[in-house]
């Protein structure tokens, strides 16, 4: 199977002099095709600040992340935004939507970057995304006026507007009642099943039982992984049960 | 602890504190620097009449005069302190001559008076009362200021030499708007020169108090006695002397308004920015039970401090700048008695600025009492309404780029927030395109004609001079055999009696000739063809209240002659009083003539006026272009440079202004664009939608501020002009540095001002601002 990203030996540090610290710690990772991940760690183990370098979004002190074959140190700002643009996709814990645009327009957005003509083809693809995840009826509302599931619905549909080869998502259900949350599961499952790489953060057991492969993390290092079998609707309890045991054996 | 919070807020936002610093200190010196004006303004005026002992009440006088009866009235009036008659000696200005030029084109009635005994003194420029010796000749103040004379200038006065010795402040005739200008010579030149003009009377009197001033003109007027000419009280002396600083005083109240406005938008954009940055914390607070008092101070403070710096540097500003602004009251009037005040009505002006900022960011402040505890704790800002622009949407947009349209998009969402950059846009067009068109109207070849002035190639004028007629006729045979020459008319100036509507006669300037080869606009009515019509020019159709068709009554040697109006035309030759006519006189003196021509061919025209100042030396000729640069050409040049300068205040506020809003939207908007850039729009991208939205912006401004600029800025424009004596007025605009210069010069600056403002952008980091 083809590697998308390979981290290799990254070290982020914030602070300066004395408050100085590794927030990741010689971290190296790889994510293969079509690979379901979760990232599991107690709150401050620096399990976003791995998703933004990861993505590019954050540069690294050393160490590097080569993503689909490319050194993402090596290349340049606006190589990175398309690199973002075009093969990956991001969901937020808040929903990261523009005021301004309504759901339709925050969904297009990414993909309407210097594409205006096709603006009707665009829709159209929105349109089959919103259906399939279930708010086809909410296109011209405004983002105040939905739900927080709603909102993470479009928001999954606006990361998968351009195709991306592999789906971030930053405690997507971490706001959300256990519900909506499982609903939101089960779309990630969906995509997965697609053949899209997705990559969790959480630290809910009830999402990273959804994935095949779970990194767990703890001041800035991955101190242990566990690989589970495909996800088939079953076993959940027994998925669980492996997860906490793993927890409690490290000490998070 | 405020010091602390002061330090790191100002560290953190440098270029918004300065600029908002810089307009609170330019409102600041303009406020001081307007109160340091008024109170020296008023100092000097009241010294210069106490000085002067400026007449209580004057009542100009041409014709006879019954002294016995006047001495009479003043004698039982028992408000009269004191009574005296002044001649006043007018004299045509083509007979004023210093060293090469006359006073021919004064716009003023300038004449010849000596020393008052009583009081009415005309003053030196230490305020001492003149004492002229045979020769010597003082000279109005306003000669001084454009340059006409100087001290030691030979002057010949209808063939009379005199020294220019010395100028003269005259506290009933300084101002400009004072029609007339008072000369000083000695008795014994008076009697010498004072056949060859014509005599006024000044007739005046002190009052023992003003108070009395109401009774004592009721009873001049009852009791019938010299009222040819018009009546000029204390007040009017004093608001006339008064008007020309006063107006300048007035222009900068104006720009200091728009100054302290601009100053108040700067900080409302930063003030709102900062609450909404502060929101979660201002909820916090609130929560854990501070008072909203509380709370407000720490804003207040930095603005507080803000303000102080700003008004001390204005203050420091003014004094440097004062100087400049004094020269012209210190000229006219001398120094001020109470100068020492000025300083400090500077500083109370300033206090008020700086008390109006301090109630208006508390008043901006008043809205934490709305900020909820809960929504800003749970959403970390407040949960606006999302309003307009519904039907403007992204998946139907086809034809703008999406850069463009998120631009757009966000302006007509967020109206109310870019509202105020649209007023200081469409203020700074409306800056920009007014003077811009004044000048250019005012300079443009058509102005010409409506400003009298018929559309000829060369001129040549004969004043000063005797046999006028003969020598007109030598030029005019000459020129007939000139085979360069294409058309000829000759125009003459006679000076006839003219009936006004209360039964009094004044004097009128007739223009005789044929006067439909090189016509003028007319405003109303056509060109007097007949041998029994008359065309006025605006200003003497108002001063005579008269229409086309009306007929007036002029005076020729002693017969009534009576003509009929045919039109009326604009003019701001000769002070805008002038009559056309083509009837022919042999009786009165001729006071010039002028002989126009058309040259077919254009290139002719230097060599032709050197070829005929050559030949008739007596003679003025002139090209066209040069002929209006003498006459106008200072009106014209000022009217240019205080465009250049609109243009360049205006760019100024553009530029400052939207560096000022474009550094607060990166700051309020940082959330937003930290989220399209990790959708992957490029550092590139988020600037185009900034730069589209202040081009946005913009252009909308332009728009409006054109039209504005077109409608209510022609009417100002118009009004102004008027004064001249056009009355008819449109702009001449040129298209090319209207609508296609200008707008392009507004859109680089604000382009540039946008760019820089929103360098930062490049650095919002995504990780830091949409970070769980
Ligand atoms: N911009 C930053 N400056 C300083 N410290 C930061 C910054 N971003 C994150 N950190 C620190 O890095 C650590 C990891 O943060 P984060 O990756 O957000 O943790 P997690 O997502 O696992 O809760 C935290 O201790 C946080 O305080
Ligand atoms: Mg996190």
């Amino acid at each position: 199977m083809k590697k998308i990203i390979i981290a290799d030996d990254i070290v982020k540090t914030f602070g300066e002099g004395d408050e100085q610290c590794n927030v990741l710690d010689r971290i190296s990772v790889e994510i293969t095709e079509s690979e379901f991940v979760a990232v599991m760690g107690p709150s401050g183990s620096g399990k976003s600040t791995l998703m933004f370098a990861l993505s590019g979004m954050d540069g690294v002190n050393s160490g590097k992340v080569v993503f689909d074959g490319k050194d993402l140190s090596a290349i340049g700002d606006n190589e990175l935004s398309d690199l973002r643009r075009t093969e990956m996709g991001f969901v937020f814990q808040q929903p990261t939507m523009l005021k301004n645009l309504n759901i339709l327009d925050n969904i297009i957005l990414p993909s309407m970057r210097g594409n205006s003509k096709n603006a009707t083809k665009i829709s159209e693809k929105a349109r089959a995304f919103m259906k399939r995840v279930g708010i086809a009826e909410l296109e011209e509302r405004d983002i105040t006026q939905v739900s927080g599931g709603q909102l993470q619905r479009a928001g999954i549909c606006r990361a998968l507007m351009n195709s991306p080869k592999i789906l971030f998502g930053d405690e997507p259900t971490g706001s959300l009642n256990s519900k909506s949350a499982q609903d939101i599961m089960d779309i990630f499952s969906e995509i997965s099943a697609d053949g899209t790489a997705v990559m969790l953060v959480t630290h809910d057991a009830m999402v990273a039982a959804r994935t095949e492969r779970i990194l767990f993390m703890r001041d800035g290092r991955i101190v242990s992984e566990l690989k589970l079998p495909k996800f088939d609707g079953t076993h959940m309890d027994d998925r669980i049960g492996k997860i906490t045991v793993k927890m409690l054996e490290i000490g998070i | 602890m405020y010091n602390r919070i002061i330090y790191y807020d100002i560290l953190k936002s440098k270029a918004i504190t300065l600029t908002t610093m810089i307009f609170v200190a330019a409102s600041a010196m303009l406020v001081s620097l307007a109160a340091i004006l008024v109170i020296n303004l008023s100092g000097a005026l009241d010294t210069l009449m106490k000085q002067a002992k400026t007449p209580h009440f004057m009542q100009m006088h041409s014709g006879e005069i019954d002294f016995a009866r006047l001495t009479s009235f003043a004698q039982q009036n028992n408000n009269v302190d004191d009574f005296q008659v002044i001649e006043f000696l007018n004299m045509d200005g083509a007979r004023i001559i210093f060293g090469d030029r006359s006073l021919a084109n004064s716009v003023q009635d300038n004449g010849f008076s000596i020393q008052s005994e009583k009081f009415d003194y005309l003053l030196d420029l230490d305020g001492n009362i003149i004492n002229v010796s045979d020769g010597q000749l003082y000279v109005p103040i306003s000669y001084m200021r454009d340059n006409t004379t100087k001290v030691g200038d030979e002057a010949v006065i209808s063939g009379k030499k005199f020294t220019v010795v010395g100028f003269l402040r005259d506290s009933q005739m300084n101002s400009s708007l004072s029609a007339s200008k008072r000369f000083l010579i000695s008795e014994n030149d008076y009697a010498q020169i004072s056949n060859l003009g014509s005599t006024e009377y000044l007739i005046e009197f002190r009052l023992k108090e003003l108070s009395a001033l109401g009774a004592f003109e009721t009873a001049y007027v009852s009791a019938g006695l010299e009222a040819n000419g018009p009546t000029v009280t204390y007040g009017l002396f004093k608001t006339m002397n008064a008007l020309s600083d006063g107006m300048m005083i007035a222009v900068i109240l104006l720009v200091s308004a728009l100054v302290v406005a601009i100053a108040f938008m700067c900080i409302r954009f930063t003030l709102l920015a900062k609450i909404e940055d502060d929101y979660r914390e201002i909820g916090v607070m609130k929560a854990i039970g501070l008072r909203v008092s509380d709370i407000k101070k720490m804003y207040l403070a930095k603005y507080a401090a803000i303000a102080a710096g700003g008004s001390i540097f204005g203050f420091a500003l003014s004094i440097l700048f004062k100087g400049m602004l004094l020269e012209n009251i210190r000229l006219y009037m001398g120094e001020s008695e109470n100068s020492s005040f000025a300083l400090l009505f500077g500083i109370l002006g300033i206090l008020l600025v700086f008390l109006a900022i301090i109630a208006y960011v508390s008043g901006v402040l008043r809205r934490f009492q709305k900020i909820s505890v809960v929504e800003a704790i749970r959403f970390g800002t407040a949960q606006e309404k999302n309003v307009g622009a519904k039907r403007f949407w992204l998946s139907r947009n086809k034809l703008l780029h999406t850069n463009i349209f998120l631009g757009i998009k966000d302006v007509l969402t967020r109206k109310s927030l870019y509202a105020t950059m649209l007023t200081v846009l469409v203020i700074s067009t409306f800056i920009i395109i007014v003077p811009q068109n004044l000048y250019n109207t005012i300079s443009s070849k058509n102005f010409i004609q409506y400003m009298g002035i018929g559309n000829y190639d060369m001129r040549v004028d004969i004043q000063q001079t005797d046999h006028i007629s003969r020598k007109a006729v030598e030029i005019i045979s000459t020129m007939n055999s000139d085979s360069t020459i294409s058309k000829i008319t000759l125009l003459t100036t006679k000076t006839f009696k003219v009936k006004t509507e209360d039964g009094s006669k004044e004097n009128i300037k007739v223009e005789l000739g044929d006067h439909s080869i090189f016509p003028i606009e007319y405003s109303e009515g056509r060109i007097p063809s007949a041998e029994n019509e008359i065309a006025l020019s605006t200003l003497n159709a108002e001063e005579l209240n008269k229409k086309v068709g009306d007929v007036v009554t002029l005076v020729i040697k002693g017969k009534e002659k009576n003509l009929t109006i045919s039109g009326i035309y604009s003019d701001i030759t000769n002070g805008g009083k002038t009559a056309k006519a083509v009837f022919s006189d042999n009786s009165a003196d001729i006071m010039g003539s002028i002989i126009c021509v058309e040259l077919p061919d254009k290139t002719l025209i230097d060599e032709k006026v050197l070829e005929y100042t050559d030949r008739f030396d007596f003679a003025k000729v002139s090209g066209i272009d040069e002929f209006v640069t003498q006459t106008f050409g200072s009106t014209i040049s000022s009217v240019g440079k205080a465009s250049n300068a609109a243009i360049a205040v205006a760019l100024i506020i553009m530029v400052l202004v939207t560096l000022l809003f474009m550094n607060m939207l990166i700051a309020k908007d940082r959330y937003a664009i930290a989220v399209v850039k990790a959708l992957g729009f490029t550092n590139a991208d988020v600037r185009v939608q900034y730069v589209s939205r202040s081009l946005f912006v913009l252009i909308v401004g332009i728009v409006f501020g054109t039209l504005l600029a077109n409608t209510l800025g022609e009417i100002l424009a118009g009004a102004v002009i008027s004064k001249f004596g056009t009355s008819t007025f449109k702009f001449a605009v040129n298209p090319f540095s209207a609508y296609l210069f200008s707008p392009l010069m507004m859109m680089c600056s604000v382009l540039i001002a946008t760019m820089i403002g929103t360098a930062s952008a490049g650095q919002i980091k995504i990780s830091e601002n949409i970070k769980e």
